[in-house]
């Protein structure tokens, strides 16, 4: 039998280890739709990557959306490449 | 005993408190970014409260992934100016858009337009480029390959795709239609999506192909 400490030393980075990966994952999930529609809208696809952030990276990703003008354009005020 | 009870009931208050500001900021913002794209805000916000269902955050999530891929009211093609029909073979599609109206033969009493257009402007490595276009009715593709084929006109810059853009003359009217370059094309200033169609550019100034910017001209 092993030391107690640390096998819990082993034991909490394990899980550690899991809660990341399982982090990272679910951000992936997060990431590819959210890559896409930023680069819809005419930002950087990269701007999905705000997904990792813990918390609040979703609602960044969000605010930075819904709250500023679309390059490529928005429903309503867009047709500005053919508009004339 | 009565004390952890209490500390518990505050941190449940705190985290429900923020889970519930989190929830009105998400629905909110989901509401904004729906209407954007097109779609009644209602949609955004449905997703969002979702979550809180017995459903978890499955539905959400996948509907984040039909929205990323749907066809955005956004997008839908203007009215298409009459007398422009997409060319069909004259060059790859990049992606199929449903038939647009028919095109309008020019009115019986207007007078024939012979005249054709030029494109000039800079390259990128100090020469310069100039493109005839013929009037009539006729398609060509912007490409930056070496090896032009018939109906294609080069400019011969790395930013400009391969191909890049298509012209469309119809009577006297020029038409632009992306062909979803990475470089991107501009009438104007205003991008131009591979959504967009054939869009009208007989009144436009400057059109820019990558880093290129022609200057629009009639011949």
């Amino acid at each position: 039998m092993s030391d107690p400490v640390s096998w819990l030393l082993g034991l909490s980075a394990f899980l550690l280890f899991s809660i990341v990966i399982g982090h990272v994952l679910v951000a992936l999930l997060l990431i590819v739709p959210t890559w896409r529609i930023c680069q819809r809208a005419g930002f950087s696809g990269a701007l999905a990557l705000f997904h990792l952030v813990p918390v609040i990276g979703p609602f960044i990703v969000m605010g930075v959306l819904a709250f500023s003008d679309w390059p490529n354009g928005e429903a309503g005020a867009q047709r500005a490449p053919a508009g004339r | 005993m009565g004390a952890e009870i209490a500390a518990l009931m505050g941190f449940f208050g705190i985290t429900g408190a923020f889970a519930l500001i989190g929830t009105v900021l998400a629905g909110w913002m989901a509401w904004r970014i729906v209407e954007k794209a097109g779609l009644p805000g209602w949609t955004g916000l449905g997703s969002i409260l979702l979550s809180l269902t017995a459903i978890g955050a499955i539905v959400p999530l996948i509907l984040l992934w039909i929205f990323a891929y749907m066809r955005w009211p956004r997008d839908e093609p203007a009215p298409a100016a009459p007398g422009y029909a997409p060319s069909a073979g004259s060059g790859p599609s990049p992606s199929p858009r449903p038939a647009g109206p028919a095109a309008l033969p020019p009115p019986p009493a207007a007078l024939a337009d012979g005249r054709g257009w030029r494109l000039a402007g800079p390259l990128g490595n100090g020469g310069t480029v100039s493109l005839s276009v013929v009037g009539g009715s006729a398609a060509y593709v912007l490409t930056s390959t070496a090896a032009a084929g018939p109906g294609e006109l080069i400019v011969p810059d790395s930013s400009v795709g391969q191909p890049h853009a298509r012209l469309m003359t119809a009577g006297s009217r020029l038409g632009l239609e992306d062909l979803g370059s990475p470089g991107g094309t501009y009438i104007d200033g205003a991008r131009l999506l591979p959504e967009h169609g054939p869009r009208d550019i007989s009144a436009a100034r400057v059109i820019r192909l990558g880093s290129v910017e022609l200057a629009l001209t009639r011949a």
